[in-house]
């Protein structure tokens, strides 16, 4: 354990060589790597906070946009709704209105068709009635219901009315008149005797009488003066009868 | 242990052993850092992190102790950790020896610290300021200021040298008595006890310095 002093010195001198050349070489370079590593870093990080510090004010941005847009959208779906239920309270009015008035359309035509049904019907029943009445009375026809019918002529004749007699006294003015008198049976001389005074006492004088035979009279008689003509048949009768009926109706 | 031997004369000074094994050392640490930190990049790679994880680890202890000031302090205390370690390491090398186990060396690294403390406290403190804190709390304490002082650079100088020089001397006195491969867990021993006494040089060093350059605060805040 001795003491060198030139060992001393020397090991002064080369530790602070040592000190020099690991400052240079070693801690300088390597703190500057160091150093420049965390300036990136920092940087990296500034960015990173920057680009988040953006991101989120984007984010905020979009959910604001996306807020307003969904209020937007409400009130449009608001408006819109509204709008709807307008069109269809409209639409439904006018449908009731529509259907209303087909129903209504549709009820005066079923009346209309009800009555024609039953005034056809009804035809068709006076027809018939009218039919059968003829029919009926076709086989009720007889002489005897002739002779009867023949009583009813001249007292229709008895009975005309005054402004009715000179009207036919006017139409006996023509000469050439002849009267034609239909029956579906022949007229005995007597009823024809009977008939032409009946007629001259009317008319007021003597005026010649035609006799014919027409079985579609049924029963009873047609007399034509001129464009006079007296019916006393149940033809004309059941005509008159429909034409009464069809009339009511 | 016996004195170094001397390798040749430059001019009149005897360069020894000691000497040489440290110019080697320096020689050595010099061309890795070099060749090292030529391929710097910002991606390291493996062996440029471990040496960033050195420098940075080296850093936040002195950074731990001096906030704020670890960059001033990092040349001198790193150094003195780096080359301490490899120093006390060097003895494992067949036919050297560690330089830290000639007491000339490790006086040499004492006055180095025991200079660097005055030079960082006055450069922190000033001169006045600083010297001023040898007379506080009482001037009565100057003697014993003075006499810490030296005693703690010669203990410093001592303990390093003392653990090295006794570390090889027990693993040789054990070579010689017990054989060839009794001696491997000693220089085991010998790989701890060379970090844990650099870790401890530089610390001790650290704190002195730290001691020297806050003592104006700590006086300012005991007296405001």
């Amino acid at each position: 354990m001795e003491f060198d002093w030139t060992t001393f010195i020397l090991e002064i001198i080369n530790f602070l060589i040592l000190v020099w050349i690991l400052k240079r070489f070693l801690y300088q370079p390597v703190l500057d790597v160091i150093d420049k590593r965390r300036a990136g870093i920092e940087k990296t990080l500034a960015d990173a906070q920057h680009t988040e510090a953006e991101a989120n004010r984007v984010k905020q941005q979009n959910e604001q946009q996306l807020a307003d847009w969904e209020e937007e959208k409400k009130s449009a779906q608001t408006q819109l709704m509204a709008e709807l239920a307008t069109i269809r309270e409209s639409k439904m009015a006018a449908l009731e209105a529509s259907i209303s008035e087909e129903a209504g359309r549709r009820r005066v035509l079923d009346e209309r068709r009800q009555r024609e049904y039953e005034r056809r019907v009804e035809e068709r029943g006076v027809e018939q009635g009218a039919e059968f009445s003829t029919k009926l009375l076709s086989r009720l026809a007889s002489p005897e219901l002739e002779a009867k019918l023949f009583v009813v002529l001249l007292e229709d004749l008895r009975q005309l009315q005054s402004e009715d007699i000179n009207a036919l006294k006017e139409v006996a003015i023509v000469a050439g008149l002849k009267i034609n008198v239909q029956s579906v049976f022949p007229l005995d001389k007597n009823k024809q005797n009977m008939l032409s005074s009946a007629l001259a006492e009317v008319i007021g004088r003597k005026v010649p009488v035609e006799y014919s035979i027409n079985p579609e009279l049924i029963s009873g008689y047609q007399v034509d003066i001129g464009p006079w003509v007296l019916h006393a048949n149940l033809r004309d009768e059941l005509k008159f009868f429909r034409s009464v009926m069809q009339h009511a109706q | 242990m016996e004195a170094s031997a001397i390798v040749f004369y430059l001019g009149p000074l005897a360069i020894t052993s000691v000497v040489v094994t440290t110019w080697g050392i320096v020689l050595v640490l010099g061309v890795f850092c070099w060749l090292v930190t030529q391929r710097l990049s910002i991606d390291p790679g493996p062996l440029q992190t471990m040496l960033e994880g050195v420098v940075t680890a080296m850093e936040e202890s002195i950074e731990a102790l001096l906030p704020g000031r670890s960059r001033q302090l990092l040349p001198f205390i790193a150094t003195l950790w780096i080359y301490i370690v490899i120093a006390n390491l060097v003895g494992l090398i067949p036919q050297l020896h560690s330089p830290t186990a000639n007491l000339s060396v490790t006086a040499g690294l004492a006055l180095l610290v025991f200079l660097s403390v005055h030079w960082f406290g006055i450069r922190s403190a000033g001169i006045r300021g600083y010297f001023k804190h040898y007379l506080r709390p009482t001037p009565l304490l100057l003697p014993f200021h003075l006499i810490s002082e030296v005693t703690r650079t010669i203990a410093l100088a001592v303990r390093l040298f003392g653990n090295i020089m006794s570390l090889e001397l027990v693993a040789l006195l054990v070579l010689l008595v017990a054989g060839l491969l009794v001696p491997v867990p000693l220089l085991m021993l010998h790989v701890v006890e060379a970090l844990v006494q650099a870790y401890i040089f530089g610390m001790l060093a650290l704190i002195y310095i730290a001691g020297a350059m806050q003592s104006r605060q700590n006086y300012k805040g005991n007296n405001p």
